[in-house]
């Protein structure tokens, strides 16, 4: 994806190769091993459950743009309000733009719970999650 | 409210109330009973008196202080003895003498009066029936709507019978009706005994409330659930009043406290106690029954009015009328009634209104605060490790120097006022967690909104930047969206007060992200106006610049803070020199480190193809006017920049290149250097327009002269051959519309050759003709109307219309059709008008008027209906699109779940495989890879189909992977032949964007579709009437026409059904088929229709004009209209005819009747003969063979009127393939599915017709909308009512009043689910970021406490 070009000077927006669109490593970015850090009480069996639940799950991989919008609002409250941040900062201030660049490096500590119509739901964590698209574009300030 | 207080389990624990955060789950409405209202009543209200002399509230007055303080001076509350801001109010009781009707329920008594037996109260139905109905209405499996149904059954089938005996007491009942008022309740007794014939009808008898009431009271429960009411009945009539608490109706001191002014609500009450008091004296002395009755009536309409003042009531002796005080129902209905105005639309604080200006410096993601604006409006930051510093500044700077702050909360909920001294301090004693409300300052997000908000772009978020001055201002490019301009208009702006508020208005709400319409993903924020110019100015051929030009140039894009590398120059000898359109190259690429690679090919307006030049040179880009816009690789090869390439409303140009190739930061970025070059260029450059520019040059006036002399010569010819007779007519006109049609003609064309003579004439920096090429402002018709001839006058699609006796104006003479007689302006504006000239200019302006005033209503009352009807509407995770309660609406968005916002290809295409190729092919060039050949190509896309993420679950649906094969079957068909890496690229770009093309779970679709119906509808005149092509037949077209379909119209204006033939290149065929379906009446086909009077008999003797059947081939002879005749007069009358064939072409009717009536009779008949129809359909008005649209040739029929099923039985009619553009029609013949394509060919003709691209996805939601219950339901109160269960949102649409109350007789649980729902309550709803829930994570991950190390 295109945000490790965040360190740039500016208001550049370069990203994509000459050859455009072709993705690299899109899966290899998808899943990470994160069970440790997600639960570490649940036991061999619950993991094996948990591990087949998580294939079972029907949702899209990819973070709607609902969901970013969502996750970024409660982080940015969280650490307006003085929550400790998660990863090494360059300068921001804005609560915002750090959890945007928590985000970025998928450090925010959130599950989304999705619902289903039904009723149900499904647990994704945002590590889990695909994030499309660049980041300090989208917000209009740079 | 659900408060389960009941349920209090008894254990030893101590009770501790929770105070955590309650939410509303459920609302349920049902009603109050005498007793219920007793119980919550504080105190007994029976004295009809306000204040005693000291000025304080009577006890057991209206204003008892036991019901709160009733206003601000008036001390405290005695019930809970707070002041009368923190009071919540408490009921009285006021106990009526006796019973009355609840007006609000006044309908549900008369339903169930009709259901009882007026003796012993139980339903007339019998026992068995009863059961039934019983074990029906119980099934949990119905919602409310199903059981209102039933219940309706069954008061109608009770209603419907003049009498009806009870089964259980035998006692006769008659019909209930409701009396002269709105609150009698009539019994019409049938005659109680057959033997007593003299006694006629019993008199119908008045029910009045205390019957009524002791009727209610014997009723069955179980009655009463068959009647789907919830409650006991009683309930529905009034026996206490419970008087609302003060706060509902504060007393107000006027003149300095002298006078009290009191709410309507409560001298309402006065009169009901005055009256009540009245009647219980009146019970107490029983000589006097007449005036108890009298007195009763009066407390009925008393109570009557005080819950709804609309009631119509026979007016009382020795009452004036005075003005009405407004009831109960009175606050909650209409606009301004509680559900509009304070419910679903609230004022809100931390907002700011002024006159816009334009400023082209500002980015289009920012807005010019007002520095006086920024120092009220705050926001309140939390202090914490990273701003600390800053708010510390802020709090010491105050309220009054700018970056200050307002107050200082404290985590205790103390709050500091920091317009006072010891700010220092306060500065210095700042902790993380205060929270401490800032000035605005740069950066901040705000909310910029313009009225009228059409659709979602009319509200965006923007970068605060504060400015000096006193107006907002932000760049013009982002007009478009807001449809401003800066004439005086005022915004308003708002600023979001938390964290995440911001947060999703930035990400969500965004001019960035909303750059693109979701309408139809064409462009909108685009360059407009002077940007056009001047780019269009630049990127002349013949522009070039030195070095020094071309480096200031370069320098006006940024603000200097940009690397700019200075392309090669065009030119090197003998000196360097850059082209205009080298700048453009630096726009886009500035430096090249940024890898921005635009490639597109446009056809600007002055585009000339290749047949069309007088060169011999036949390359696109080599086009004479320089009109083929061709970006490679970010170089501007050929074209001058105009309105396609940079402008709004396409999906071509640059920007939208941008936004879809790269990102909305990469057109927001060039639209910002955009703005800036063009305005410091222009301004530097200038750009005028004079008087010089609108003369017309000596050519252009000789022409125009002569021109206009030759046209009204033959206008003239036209006219005299007209009253001569002469006139050839066109098919389907008569002489006047024929003449009409061909002067109008004429008299374009004179106005079209004036245009065009008088393009060609100006001269090319001409400042009006370049406005108009490079589309900035004003058409060629503009110019020609100013320099050449402002043309015909059009009122209504006609030439001016006769306001005088035979003339339009009282200057020319009676039936005058001349040019100028009806409304020809000759002259230009440069010119002048003259006297009559301008007489009808005025008049074709003030249509024009007319037409904005009266469709701004009548299309807002639409946008809002088809708000209402679609605003639940939601993508589900599971990708379905469902409403608010659950029910599926289409189990995949539009077909293929794409959004309709990013498609780039037309027709809502996802892709434009042709752009995209060219893209692939200019990125990455072919080098000395190996050109595949086609069976290659094909044998890897076939290969690359076979993939996971190509296949339906991947999210390619199987008509995108047509296309896909389709398109390769061009290329190859073309010999445009591709490397191996570039089908590679190629194919995987396809599926990735096509990926991120797909709609979001939590898309809030309906809404976004209703804006997009919406919001067009604005821009179409209002009365289009337009020709389909054929022989003058009108279709309704425009905003009417929408109206009618959504509104699912029983009747609409012009019914058409296409009729396809069987043998469709058959004229004589096509003839005869018409003749069968058109209605044909006797008079028509018949040479005399005689009155004969012999001496035997007399008879109207019809003669047939067989010839004229024969060449119509109607195939009807004299037996088949004898039939004919027999059956339509037979219905008609019931008197006796007798019909004789006297030979093939001659019939005889003759009446029987008597003797001295007969000639009468006679007449009659002769008057009526004409009329009758002998062949065809009743209900069709006419019908036009006409050939296929596009097709030569080939026939079809296109007839005017009703009757689709008719029409598709006559033999030679292709029954399958014809159609109507009558839904219902459409709906009663051929069911609801082809309802619902009907809903959707139709409403997107009437765009098509208007020129307006909306995506087919938002018709075809509109269409599953009204038409998934099965029936096809308006959308209109009634429609609605019947696709939503939610009382509140019913409520917040139209009769607020009749579903509250219904809602509460049936006791209706209102879940909160909806959107107007979650509005009224303040609820957060499930749509968008409602749609998740967030968790933290438990275990969070190892952080390092400490202090950091000095060296990182």
């Amino acid at each position: 994806m295109a945000d490790d070009d965040y360190n740039d000077l500016d208001m550049g927006y370069e990203e994509e190769p000459p050859e455009p669109e072709i993705e690299e490593g899109e899966e290899g970015e998808e899943v990470q091993p994160d069970d440790e850090l997600n639960d570490p009480v649940i036991e061999g069996e619950d993991r094996e459950a948990e591990a087949k639940e998580k294939l079972q799950r029907k949702t899209s991989k990819y973070m709607t743009k609902y969901e970013r919008a969502r996750i970024l609002g409660t982080r940015a409250l969280q650490i307006s309000m003085n929550a400790p941040v998660m990863v090494e900062l360059e300068g921001e201030t804005d609560p915002l733009e750090i959890a945007m660049k928590e985000l970025r490096q998928r450090k925010i500590p959130f599950t989304i719970r999705r619902y289903l119509p039904d009723g149900s739901y499904e647990d994704w964590g945002v590590d889990e999650l695909i994030v499309e698209d660049s980041w300090k574009r989208q917000v209009g300030g740079d | 409210m659900l408060r389960s207080h009941d349920n209090v389990q008894f254990t030893k624990q101590p009770y501790i109330e929770d105070n955590e955060p309650r939410r509303i789950e459920s609302i349920k409405f049902s009603m109050f009973s005498a007793s219920e209202i007793g119980k919550i009543s504080e105190i007994d209200v029976f004295r009809g008196v306000y204040y005693d002399a000291q000025k304080k509230p009577i006890a057991n007055g209206l204003l008892d202080p036991k019901m709160g303080p009733p206003n601000k001076s008036s001390g405290l509350c005695a019930t809970c003895h707070a002041k009368y801001e923190d009071c919540p109010g408490h009921y009285g009781c006021l106990t009526l003498a006796l019973p009355v009707f609840n007006i609000g329920y006044i309908g549900a008594i008369l339903d169930v009066l009709k259901c009882i037996c007026k003796s012993c109260s139980h339903i007339l139905l019998p026992e068995k029936e009863c059961k039934d109905s019983l074990k029906r209405i119980r099934n949990i499996k119905l919602d409310s709507l199903q059981k209102t149904e039933l219940r309706k059954k069954i008061i109608k089938k009770l209603s419907s019978k003049q009498e009806v005996q009870c089964l259980r007491c035998g006692y006769l009942n008659g019909k209930v009706k409701k009396g002269k008022t709105a609150l009698q309740i009539v019994h019409t007794r049938p005659k109680q005994d057959k033997n007593q014939e003299d006694s006629g009808p019993s008199p119908p008898s008045l029910i009045n409330p205390h019957d009524a009431l002791l009727l209610f009271n014997q009723m069955l429960d179980q009655d009463c659930e068959l009647l789907y009411l919830n409650n006991r009945p009683e309930k529905l009539l009034i026996t206490n009043i419970s008087v609302p608490p003060l706060a509902l109706r504060p007393s107000v001191f006027v003149d300095g406290g002298i006078q009290s002014n009191e709410n309507d609500i409560t001298e309402r009450l006065k009169r009901i106690i005055q009256a009540n008091a009245c009647l219980s004296q009146g019970l107490q002395d029983p000589s006097n029954s007449f005036k108890v009755l009298d007195d009763w009536d009066y407390l009925q309409v008393e109570v009557a009015q005080y819950i709804n003042s609309d009631v119509r009531v026979a007016v009382l002796q020795g009452q004036q009328p005075t003005k009405p005080l407004s009831g109960f129902v009175q606050r909650l209905k209409g606009k301004q009634g509680r559900f509009r105005g304070n419910l679903s639309g609230k004022r809100v604080e931390f907002t700011g209104r002024t006159v816009i200006s334009p400023d082209p410096n500002l980015k289009i993601t920012e807005l010019g605060v007002p520095l006086l604006m920024a120092s009220i409006l705050t926001y309140p930051e939390c202090v914490n490790r990273h701003n600390i510093e800053k708010l510390r500044q802020c709090v010491r700077n105050g309220p009054k120097k700018y970056p200050g702050a307002k107050f200082v909360v404290e985590p205790n909920g103390d709050k500091r006022d920091l317009s006072f001294s010891g700010r220092k301090r306060i500065a210095d004693e700042l902790k993380f967690g205060y929270i401490v409300h800032r000035h605005l300052e740069d950066g901040d997000v705000v909310l910029f909104n313009r009225q009228p908000s059409l659709h979602r772009m009319s509200i965006m978020c923007h970068r605060a930047k504060i400015m000096p001055w006193r107006t907002l201002r932000f760049n013009e490019s982002v007009c478009n969206p807001y449809n401003a301009d800066f004439d005086g208009d005022e915004m308003n702006m708002h600023v979001p007060q938390t964290e995440e508020a911001r947060a999703e208005a930035l990400l969500l709400m965004g001019v960035q992200n909303n750059l693109c319409t979701p309408k139809n993903g064409t462009i909108l924020v685009a360059s407009t106006q002077d940007f056009l110019t001047s780019s269009f100015l630049i990127t002349r051929k013949d522009t070039f610049y030195d070095r020094a030009t071309f480096s200031l140039m370069c320098s006006y894009m940024g603000d200097g803070m940009e690397i700019i590398d200075l392309p090669t120059p065009a030119l090197v000898k003998p000196i360097e020199l850059w082209t205009g359109k080298q700048l453009f190259n630096v726009l886009l690429r500035p430096n090249a480190q940024l890898r921005v690679f635009v490639n597109l090919m446009v056809k600007e307006k002055m585009y000339c193809k290749p047949e069309d030049r007088t060169t011999s040179c036949r390359e696109e880009t080599m086009c004479p006017s320089d009109g083929f816009v061709y970006f490679r690789n970010s170089e501007l090869l050929s074209g001058q920049l105009g309105k396609t390439t940079l402008g709004n409303g396409n999906k071509v140009g640059l920007f939208s290149v941008l936004v879809r190739d790269y990102n909305a930061h990469a057109a927001a970025a060039c639209m910002n250097r955009l703005a800036k070059l063009s305005a410091r260029w222009i301004g530097n450059h200038g750009f005028s327009i004079g008087i010089d520019d609108v003369t017309p040059g000596k050519l252009l006036a000789e022409e125009k002269h002569s021109n206009i002399v030759e046209g009204y010569r033959d206008c003239d010819g036209l006219i005299k051959s007209f009253t001569e007779g002469k006139l050839a007519l066109m098919p389907g006109c008569d002489a006047a519309q024929t003449l009409e049609a061909q002067i109008t003609q004429k008299l374009n064309k004179i106005r079209e050759t004036a245009g065009k003579v008088c393009m060609k004439e100006l001269h090319w920096r001409n400042s009006p003709l370049i406005m108009s090429q490079c589309g900035s402002k004003g058409s060629p018709i503009n110019i020609s109307q100013m320099v050449a001839c402002v043309g015909q006058q059009a009122v209504g699609g006609r030439r001016a219309p006769d306001g005088f006796i035979d003339r339009s104006l009282p200057h020319f003479p009676r039936n005058s059709k001349t040019p100028e007689a009806k409304g020809f302006v000759a002259n230009s504006f440069y010119t002048g008008l003259t006297a009559t000239e301008f007489f009808f200019h005025t008049m074709g302006g003030r249509e024009g008027l007319v037409d904005t005033a009266v469709k701004t209503a009548d299309t807002g009352y639409m946008s809002r209906r088809l708000m209402k009807c679609l605003e639940d509407l939601a993508v589900h995770y599971d990708m379905t699109v469902r409403n608010s309660n659950g029910t599926i609406v289409q189990f995949f968005y539009g077909d293929d779940g794409m959004d309709p916002g990013q498609m780039e290809g037309a027709e809502g295409f996802p892709l434009d495989f042709e752009r995209l190729r060219f893209k692939v092919e200019a990125t990455c060039p072919t080098g000395n890879h190996v050109k595949l050949s086609p069976t290659e190509i094909s044998e890897i896309v076939n290969r690359r189909l076979l993939d996971y993420d190509m296949s339906t679950g991947g999210g390619c649906c199987g008509a995108f992977k047509l296309k896909l094969l389709e398109f390769f079957d061009k290329i190859t068909k073309r010999k445009c032949y591709v490397s191996e890496q570039q089908l590679q690229v190629f194919l995987d770009a396809c599926v990735s964007r096509l990926r991120l093309k797909r709609i979001e779970a939590g898309t809030a679709i309906g809404a976004i579709g209703a804006q997009s119906i919406g919001e067009p509808g604005t821009q179409m005149t209002l009365k289009t009437f337009h020709f389909a092509g054929v022989a003058s037949m009108n279709v309704t077209l425009g905003v009417p026409r929408i109206k009618e379909i959504i509104s699912a119209s029983k009747k609409i204006s012009t019914p058409i059904i296409m009729a396809k033939l069987e043998d469709d290149n058959n004229m004589k065929m096509a003839e005869s088929v018409k003749g069968q379906i058109e209605k044909t009446l006797l008079g028509q086909v018949s040479k005399s229709i005689k009155l004969v009077m012999s001496s035997i008999r007399a008879s109207v003797v019809v003669k047939l004009d067989m010839e004229k059947i024969n060449s119509l081939r109607l195939c009807i002879n004299a037996y088949t209209i004898k039939d004919k005749i027999e059956s339509s007069l037979a219905k008609r009358k019931n008197d006796k005819l007798e019909v004789k064939v006297i030979d093939d072409v001659k019939l005889a009717i003759i009446p029987k009747a008597e003797k001295l009536e007969a000639h009468f009779v006679l007449h009659q008949l002769k008057n009526k003969l004409p009329t009758i129809v002998v062949k065809g359909i009743n209900t069709i008005e006419r019908a036009i063979i006409a050939d296929e649209e596009g097709k030569k040739g080939k026939l079809n029929l296109i007839v005017e009127g009703t009757g689709l099923r008719e029409v598709m039985g006559i033999p030679g009619v292709d029954g399958c393939k014809t159609d109507s553009n009558h839904i219902m029609e459409l709906q009663q013949t051929l069911g609801i599915e082809a309802a619902r394509s009907g809903i959707i060919r139709e409403i997107n003709k009437v765009m098509q017709s208007h020129s307006m691209d909306i995506d087919i996805r938002h018709m075809m939601l509109l269409a599953d909308v009204m038409t998934f219950k099965g029936e096809v339901l308006a959308v209109t109160r009634v429609g609605i009512a019947k696709m939503k269960e939610s009382i509140l949102m019913l409520a917040s649409f139209e009769k607020t009043a009749d579903h509250l109350f219904n809602g509460s007789v049936n006791g209706r649980e209102e879940k909160i689910e909806g959107v107007s729902e979650c509005i009224i309550m303040g609820v957060p709803m499930q749509i968008g970021t409602g749609i998740l829930n967030i968790r933290q994570r438990l275990a969070l991950p190892e952080l390092k406490y400490g202090p950091e190390p000095i060296i990182a």
